[in-house]
């Protein structure tokens, strides 16, 4: 069998907030399948952000593995920890998403770029993926151009941009209307599944869970099935 | 290079204004330059383009020609010194003189013509070097001021003798006058015109020939050595530190200095603000993968574009004002062995006046894409 996409077992991680320590994650465990999509729910301040950020290698845990694929992922240096996200991690933040002085496409070549990858496959790539995306007809507009809902798909296709093995959104709907959020939903989910690729989606809204497989909820740092 | 190339294209306004602000910068530096070079060549142009490896001066004249004499008991001693080939007495005096129908001044340098060239002008480049008393070459700067060849300029005195120019030579102006290369003769029939009760003229400095394979540095020293009350320089020392030169080479390398600062300054604060203006995308960056070298390398990139369309706005515009220059009293004249170590010099700063905006982007921690909101646009 092989490895799952995800695996954090009792991970800890804590901040130091002055001379109080703060839990923002205890004893987490949790596995994502190499095809899964799970969704994370959980009130503001629960620790979903945290998690992801472990999970992506953004963070290093205080305590616990973390496995992303084959790769152990938390004793890696910090600049380990950069290329691995760059190989490995897609995402899709709460807040800012995209360089505002590139065009959507460029958003996705600038991925390529940093990994020392932008070749005609790559140009190939960005361009079938915003295709796929609905923005075929968009790809030369910079963000500041774009609607809501059209920047963060531009947003999915930097997220996928480097076949990454984990995806992780954070709130990826949380700036878009009811309707608008579904159908960037629809569109995480249908991509995700093509690709077979495992990905975690926080968000707040319940109504969107149905887009999982599968539905975790946090509270207070502790994950609950 | 996309983050580099790409934000240029989408901010020309913005890089544009700092490459012209950096343009100008660029020509105010060369033209200063230009007019340094000038200015040089206008106070010392006859003793930098005299044929005078070695030149000897009364050591209390302070390197100035104008206030040296050498006595003929000195001149007789230079002969003597070792690594000696040939030494000649040059005089040089200003005179009130007549050309072109107008009384100006005029400076006389005055050097054997039988002594095989030594103190002659180098720069000849119109006619020939006189070969008879009351010839001259002069300054090619006035020749349209009376001293073109076939010319004749009068030393404005009682019996000052007549002076017909045969010859033209470049950039040797003496105390931003015109100038004319005589006969030792002339030279003397001139100051005893001017100064009939004067007992003897004295030559004002001698102009030396090292042996083949002596040092002129060497020779300078061992003329200091053995020869009482002179100074010997090289031509080139000579030449820098003449009194005017001098006092005018330190101001202008203050305004070089503080030119070549602000452009540091400039070029410093601009990328250091935008960096922090570009604090979010850049912080994108990092987190979704990209090595701090890589966003380091496209902040290079752009330094280096700016530098060089700053450089090339400058050049332009020098070679833009050239043409109105030529034929006045100073050409602006672009000297590779001036013009490339400051364009190696400026971009050097600049890079290094960056370490600011590298610092932060160093600093960046990519944990803050997961934290940072605000602008929807991004
Ligand atoms: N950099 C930090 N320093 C100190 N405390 C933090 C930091 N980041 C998050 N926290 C705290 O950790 C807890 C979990 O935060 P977070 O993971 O952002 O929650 P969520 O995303 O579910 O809102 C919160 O109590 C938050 O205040
Ligand atoms: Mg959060």
């Amino acid at each position: 069998m092989p490895s799952p996409a995800l695996q954090l077992t009792d991970v800890r991680k804590t901040y130091r907030s002055g001379d109080e320590e703060v839990v923002a994650l205890d004893h987490a465990t949790l596995e994502v399948g190499r095809d899964e999509l799970v969704a994370l729910v959980g009130p503001s301040g629960s620790g979903k952000t945290t998690l992801l950020s472990v999970a992506g290698a953004l963070l290093g845990p205080t305590e616990g593995d973390v496995r992303v694929g084959d790769t152990e992922i938390g004793d890696l240096s910090e600049k380990e920890r950069t290329a691995f996200r760059g190989k490995e991690i897609g995402f899709v933040f709460q807040a800012v998403n995209l360089v505002p002085f590139l065009t959507a496409r460029e958003n996705l070549l600038v991925v390529a770029e940093m990994n020392g990858n932008l070749d005609k496959g790559a140009k190939h790539r960005a361009d079938q993926l915003l295709d796929e995306l609905g923005l075929g007809h968009r790809t030369g507009n910079q963000p500041g151009e774009l609607s809501g809902g059209e920047r963060q798909r531009v947003a999915i296709g930097r997220a996928l941009m480097n076949e990454p093995s984990l995806v992780l959104f954070d709130e990826p709907t949380s700036a878009l209307d009811t309707e608008l959020g579904e159908q960037v939903m629809e569109l995480i989910g249908r991509e995700m599944r093509s690709r077979g690729v495992g990905g975690i989606f926080v968000t707040h809204d319940t109504r969107m869970t149905h887009h999982a497989d599968r539905t975790l909820e946090i509270i207070d740092g502790r994950l609950k099935a | 290079m996309l983050l580099a190339t790409r934000e240029i294209a989408r901010s020309k306004v913005r890089f544009g204004l700092l490459a012209g602000a950096v343009g100008l910068l660029v020509f105010l530096i060369l033209f200063q330059q230009a007019l340094f070079g000038g200015l040089v060549q206008g106070f010392i142009g006859a003793i930098e383009n005299q044929d005078s490896p070695v030149l000897v001066y009364n050591e209390q004249a302070r390197r100035n020609v104008e206030g040296s004499f050498l006595l003929p008991d000195q001149i007789e001693a230079l002969g003597g010194v070792e690594g000696v080939e040939q030494v000649v007495r040059i005089g040089e005096a200003t005179y009130t003189v007549e050309a072109g129908g107008e009384l100006v001044d005029g400076v006389l340098f005055g050097y054997p013509l039988d002594a095989g060239g030594l103190g002659a002008p180098t720069s000849l480049t119109e006619g020939r070097l006189p070969e008879a008393p009351g010839e001259a070459v002069a300054s090619s700067a006035d020749a349209a001021d009376g001293f073109d060849i076939g010319d004749t300029v009068r030393i404005a005195a009682d019996g000052g003798p007549e002076i017909e120019v045969v010859g033209l030579a470049e950039d040797v102006r003496f105390s931003v006058a015109p100038t004319l290369f005589v006969d030792y003769s002339t030279f003397e029939d001139a100051q005893r015109a001017v100064n009939p009760n004067a007992q003897a003229v004295l030559p004002s400095i001698a102009a030396v020939r090292p042996t083949d394979g002596t040092d002129p540095g060497e020779l300078t020293a061992r003329i200091d050595d053995e020869v009482d009350g002179v100074e010997a320089l090289t031509n080139a020392d000579a030449v820098d530190s003449a009194p005017g030169v001098a006092a005018v080479n330190q101001s202008f390398q203050i305004i070089l200095a503080l030119a070549f600062g602000v452009v540091t300054l400039v070029v410093a604060f601009f990328f250091l603000i935008l960096t922090v203006q570009k604090a979010k995308p850049l912080t994108l960056l990092r987190a979704v993968g990209a090595p701090s070298g890589y966003l380091i390398r496209n902040l290079v990139v752009q330094i280096l574009f700016v530098m060089g369309a700053g450089i090339a706005i400058g050049i332009g515009m020098v070679f833009a004002v050239r043409p109105i220059s030529t034929g006045g009293a100073i050409e602006l004249d672009l000297e590779p062995s001036t013009v490339i170590p400051t364009i190696i010099g400026l971009t050097v700063l600049a890079l290094v006046g960056s370490i600011g905006a590298i610092r932060r982007v160093l600093r960046i921690d990519p944990i803050r894409a997961t934290v940072d909101t605000g602008s929807e646009l991004a």
